[in-house]
């Protein structure tokens, strides 16, 4: 029999988050309602060079939440962003009665019978992060000789972030580190329901993380790829991409343990262009390639997605990109799709879950998103772009994909089971 | 259903380079010497190879070491199939990461070196090369947890590629190598790239069977005992059954594939 | 001119790590970009911070480094014109 059949299935039981908009699901939530934007300017950058100095900070508040409540990890952001996901979706799977602190976010996304925490040993719970860049302020720091902690130092190596996360919270399971550009964190996903199903791990909490950190705002200034006054996805008039920093964390466990609604990791599949590196005859194939293996791994035809989440980071050249993988894929029926690149930037390593984030809002709230920073749809792309938020008739299939640089692209299948 | 077949491996680094074919080689003189110096400027495209390739001079040496190792597996890759080719996975293990590339970047910001700021760009170069449009993931192993060997294991047993090209890369530097490696696991001279090509297990394939732990010294020990390998005992029993399960990869050596069969 | 011709020549090969070619591999007509010499768009960008390093050429718009880059030629002209 073939051992994918009888793989068993697996659903997020809880999630937290912490970007541009602030900490906590739910803020995240209202501005996927409110299709606003967490993108800003920071003063603070001005003069440094930079091609745009717009990006989806986290707020300031934030950080001195959270290094008030952590003062051990003050000078490792990284760590104390991936840590607050974390810990939200930790709090979420405790049994229903406890409180989050005053402040603090922690709710479950699904109803859960009993405690997955309680139920699961230590050595039964698992990690898997996904980060590009990790804490790259440690490098700046040891660069410009500016003091720098050893635990933040530690976390220049991703390994050892996700080693010290893992330790943190005991999570004595597997623990993996993906980092494979902007597509890490659809792979980070893939990579921890691989764990359940393969039965190394009952519980498996899958963070990404990045910051937007000088070093990258340098990086892709030198690629002259960001659109100074913020990111129009899909737009006539796109000019590139803005950065965005945060975390993103989903507790992964087994479909049957958890009470309807849930939302199923159903399918995945990755592909490279292996066209060029910085690709600018990429027809869209490759991203084609890789939605098709998920559809297939689903065991779903194209004809059953209801909705897409795209990478649509804002450049001329990835929307048009994906635009044409849109119709490879499905012909002259392309389902509604959006950006949230507008809504907290692009996350990078976090990307891959904080967007799947959006799509678990737009399913629990059974409604299409908009694409924030959107003005005047390019018209050569598909015509089913979702410009403001609307209802769903019906939200059920989603498709998740992200790009990412060397050619590589990643797709995910998501199924919403509501009640 | 814990097999897979080694069809080749390869290993380059400070005390020279290889592959299963070939056996251990040392590196010619001059450059065995600016080697030893850590002088990686040395080890151009053509110390090893006849053929061409693109822009190899404007790669960063993470992603230099890893082509590098691809190509030593001599795999005769372009005698494969479009469809074969589509079926390719490349995982890509990095313990060191990019560090040293990042270095560069903020010594002198290029477009050219931000590109190779990310431990898997490596992952686009083998699949440009090769074209190559399987399966991919980019890890950074935590000590003592699965690597790229069983990233390769789980797509071959679920048929979501038909064979897999699992990387080690790693360019230390000596002061963090203590605190990413196990003492015994830091190459010599603390870079390398290692190179397995692994493909479903086939009844022809297996003459022995050991177990494969650490992609770096399966690849070693595959190339130390060189073309004429000499049997072992089998170790354990592979694992059967409908679901796969945890447990060591088992594998043996197998021939490389010749052009147009195998 | 020889002296820009030699001097420019060397900085594009020094500048984008072109192994194995030398100056008078670089023909002043053939295009620079996909045929020809067959850089492509990292090297662009390279190419435009080389001018800014050794030449005091600031280009923001890639749309200009695009035609000033089309051959050998336009490109030395360019320099000639705005090199501080």
């Amino acid at each position: 029999m073939d051992p994918a059949v009888t793989a068993p299935r697996v659903a997020i039981a809880a999630s937290g988050a912490v970007n541009a908009l602030g900490l906590g699901l739910e803020r995240l939530e209202q501005a996927v309602r409110a299709n606003a934007t967490g993108l800003r300017d920071c003063p603070r950058l001005s003069g440094k060079g930079y091609q745009s100095t717009v990006g989806g900070f986290v707020p300031d508040e934030v950080w001195r939440q959270l290094r008030e409540r952590d003062p051990a990890h003050g000078d490792a952001p990284a760590f104390l962003l991936a840590d607050a996901a974390l810990r939200e979706a930790l709090l979420g799977l405790q049994s229903s009665g406890s409180e989050a602190a005053p402040g603090f976010p922690g709710a479950p996304t699904g109803s859960c019978e009993r405690s997955h925490l309680d139920a699961t040993p230590a050595s039964r719970r698992g990690l898997v992060l996904s980060t590009t860049k990790a804490e790259i302020t440690a490098l700046e720091r040891a660069f410009h000789q500016q003091p720098c902690s050893v635990t933040a130092q530690r976390h220049l190596f991703p390994a050892l972030l996700a080693a010290d996360l893992a330790a943190a919270h005991n999570l004595a399971g597997p623990v993996h580190c993906v980092s494979l550009a902007c597509i890490s964190g659809l792979l980070a996903i893939q990579q921890g329901a691989l764990l359940i199903q393969e039965d190394k791990a009952d519980l498996v909490f899958v963070v990404g993380v990045d910051l937007l950190s000088d070093f990258v705002l340098s990086g892709f200034t030198t690629l002259k790829s960001l659109e100074p006054g913020g990111c129009h996805p899909f737009d006539v008039d796109r000019k590139g991409l803005s950065l965005g920093e945060g975390a993103g964390a989903v507790a992964l466990v087994r479909r049957e343990t958890l009470a309807s609604p849930a939302l199923v990791v159903k399918g995945w599949g990755s592909s490279n262009d292996a066209n060029h590196l910085t690709g600018p005859s990429r027809d869209g194939s490759g991203l084609a390639l890789a939605m098709n293996r998920a559809l297939q791994k689903a065991g779903i035809t194209p004809d059953a997605v209801d909705f897409v989440h795209t990478h649509g980071t804002g450049t001329p050249y990835n929307d048009a990109m994906e635009g044409m993988a849109l119709r490879l894929v499905f012909d002259a029926r392309v389902p509604p799709f959006c950006s949230s690149k507008g809504l907290f930037g692009h996350t990078l390593g976090a990307a891959g879950l904080l967007e799947t984030l959006v799509c678990l809002a737009a399913a629990r709230q059974q409604m299409l998103p908009g694409t924030p920073g959107l003005r005047t749809p390019d018209p050569s792309v598909p015509d089913s772009l979702l410009q403001t938020p609307r209802r769903a008739e019906s939200l059920r299939h989603m498709l998740k994909l992200n790009a990412g640089f060397g050619g590589t692209n990643a797709a995910l299948v998501l199924e919403w089971e509501g009640a | 259903m814990n097999h897979l077949t080694v069809l080749a491996a390869s290993f380059l680094d400070a005390d020279g380079y290889g592959s299963d074919r070939t056996g251990r080689r040392p590196w010619p003189a001059p450059v065995a010497e600016a080697l030893q110096r850590g002088e990686l400027e040395a080890l151009r495209w053509s110390t090893l190879f006849s053929s061409e390739t693109s822009r190899f001079g404007r790669m960063d040496f993470l992603s230099r070491l890893g082509l590098m190792a691809v190509e030593l597996l001599d795999a005769r890759f372009e005698a494969m199939e479009p469809a074969q080719r589509d079926a390719v996975g490349v995982c890509v293990e990095t313990r060191s990461g990019c560090t040293v590339t990042d270095r560069r970047f903020l010594q002198m910001p290029l477009a050219s070196t931000f590109a190779y700021t990310l431990p898997s760009t490596v992952v686009g170069e083998i699949c440009i090369r090769h074209r190559f449009r399987g399966p991919v993931m980019c890890l950074l192993p935590v000590p003592g947890q699965d690597g790229s060997l069983e990233t390769a294991l789980g797509w071959l047993n679920r048929g979501e590629a038909g064979a897999c090209v699992c990387v080690a890369c790693d360019l230390l530097e000596k002061k963090i190598a203590a605190s990413l490696l196990l003492s015994d696991d830091v190459p010599p001279g603390g870079w390398q790239g290692c190179a397995v090509l692994i493909g479903r297990r086939t009844e022809a394939s297996h003459d022995h069977l050991w177990r494969l732990d650490s992609l770096p010294r399966l690849a070693r020990s595959l190339c130390a005992l060189g073309p004429a390998i000499p049997s072992i005992d089998q170790i354990g029993t592979p694992g059967e059954g409908t679901r796969p399960t945890r447990g060591p990869i088992y594998g043996g050596v197998g021939r490389v594939p010749s052009p147009g069969g195998g | 001119m020889q002296l820009l011709t030699d001097e420019l020549k060397n900085k594009i090969i020094k500048a984008l790590n072109l192994e194995a070619v030398t100056p008078a591999d670089i023909k002043d007509d053939e295009p620079l970009f996909g045929a020809g010499l067959g850089l492509d768009s990292l090297d662009a960008l390279d190419l435009v911070s080389m001018l800014e390093r050794d030449y005091g050429i600031l280009i923001q718009d890639m749309e200009v480094a695009r035609q000033a880059f089309a051959s050998y030629r336009s490109l030395e002209e360019f320099v000639q014109r705005h090199r501080q």
